[in-house]
């Protein structure tokens, strides 16, 4: 009987300690962001193909994109938007209202971008709304296209 | 008791390496599930958006094409929906009109007409809706050129 117990005790040692040992790694894992498995992903900025996203850079307090008109028709850009789902979400001043010839590409820039978890180095999640009408349009009625972007923060 | 010793470590053994396996298993598993799981959800937006582009693409250069043909032209189209289009509807004539669902929102995709386009008498002021031709699947799509200016789209 006694024998039997100590090898239980044994037992229960040796794991015991491989099992904190492990629990540890994982932890410490865990805290390096070895488990989020979004920074795995490639960084991506997604938009419908009439506005095709060709380039795009997230740098401290900025978010650039450049986009091409592709509706094949002249448009004016009426308002842009950006925002996430950190608490609280990002918030970047929008460049004006401006007009966009068919065919041609534009770089938008959002300034003095402020929440959102937008820090340096880290992976961002953003949506980007815009808001148009096609200047030959007689009513000139307003779309909305939405995208998205995702990377990580650059250092300036 | 030796004999005992013996089984008992042989189990743990065996138990250990089980654990080991499974655990070895999850950890290659979780993340390639996330990982796919994340592409294929973006690939299905833009599958989507190229299937909407593609349709749209086909319904106005087809309006265009029977346009030129003269009064009393009609073709019927058969095309395929693809998910999370809610509506679609024709603007001043010209704007033929789908809204598409995305994780990001809410995106309006847009095609130009040369030709004035309109719907079967379901206008509301410079706004057109083309009944049964939003949500998934085959549609038969009808264009007939009902006088020297329009271009009527129905589903039937």
């Amino acid at each position: 009987m006694h024998t039997k117990s100590q090898v239980a005790l044994e037992f229960l040692a040796t794991y015991a300690w491989a099992f904190v040992v492990v629990a540890i790694a994982i932890g410490a894992l865990y805290y390096f962001g070895i488990f989020d498995f979004s920074n795995y992903l490639p960084q991506k900025c997604v938009f419908p193909s009439q506005f095709k996203c060709l380039d795009f850079s997230l740098s401290p307090s900025e978010v650039k994109i450049n986009l091409a008109n592709n509706l094949g028709e002249d448009i004016r850009v009426t308002s842009l938007q950006i925002t996430n789902d950190a608490n609280p979400p990002i918030s970047c001043t929008p460049p004006a209202a401006f007009d966009w010839a068919s065919s041609t590409d534009k770089d938008i820039t959002f300034t003095s971008c402020t929440g959102g978890a937008y820090i340096q180095g880290e992976r961002v999640d953003a949506r980007v709304a815009i808001s148009y009408y096609a200047v030959n349009t007689p009513s000139q009625q307003t779309h909305l296209i939405n995208g998205k972007i995702n990377g990580r923060v650059i250092s300036s | 008791m030796e004999e005992s010793y013996q089984v008992n470590g042989t189990s743990g053994q065996s138990s250990l390496e089980y654990l080991l396996v499974v655990a070895i298993t999850f950890i290659v598993i979780l993340p390639a599930t996330y990982l796919f799981y994340s592409y294929s959800k973006e690939s299905g937006y833009e599958i989507t958006d190229a299937q909407v582009t593609r349709l749209g693409r086909t319904i106005v250069d087809t309006a265009e094409s029977i346009f030129y043909s003269g009064q009393g032209s009609k073709t019927v189209l058969e095309l395929n929906m693809p998910d999370n289009v809610d509506t679609a509807q024709i603007i001043d004539g010209r704007e033929l009109v789908f809204n598409v669902t995305t994780s990001f929102g809410v995106s309006e995709i847009v095609f130009f007409s040369f030709v004035n386009l309109t719907a079967n008498g379901n206008c509301i002021a410079n706004v057109c809706a083309i009944p049964g031709l939003a949500g998934s699947g085959l549609k038969k799509v009808k264009l007939e050129v009902i006088d020297q200016i329009s271009v009527k789209i129905e589903t039937i």
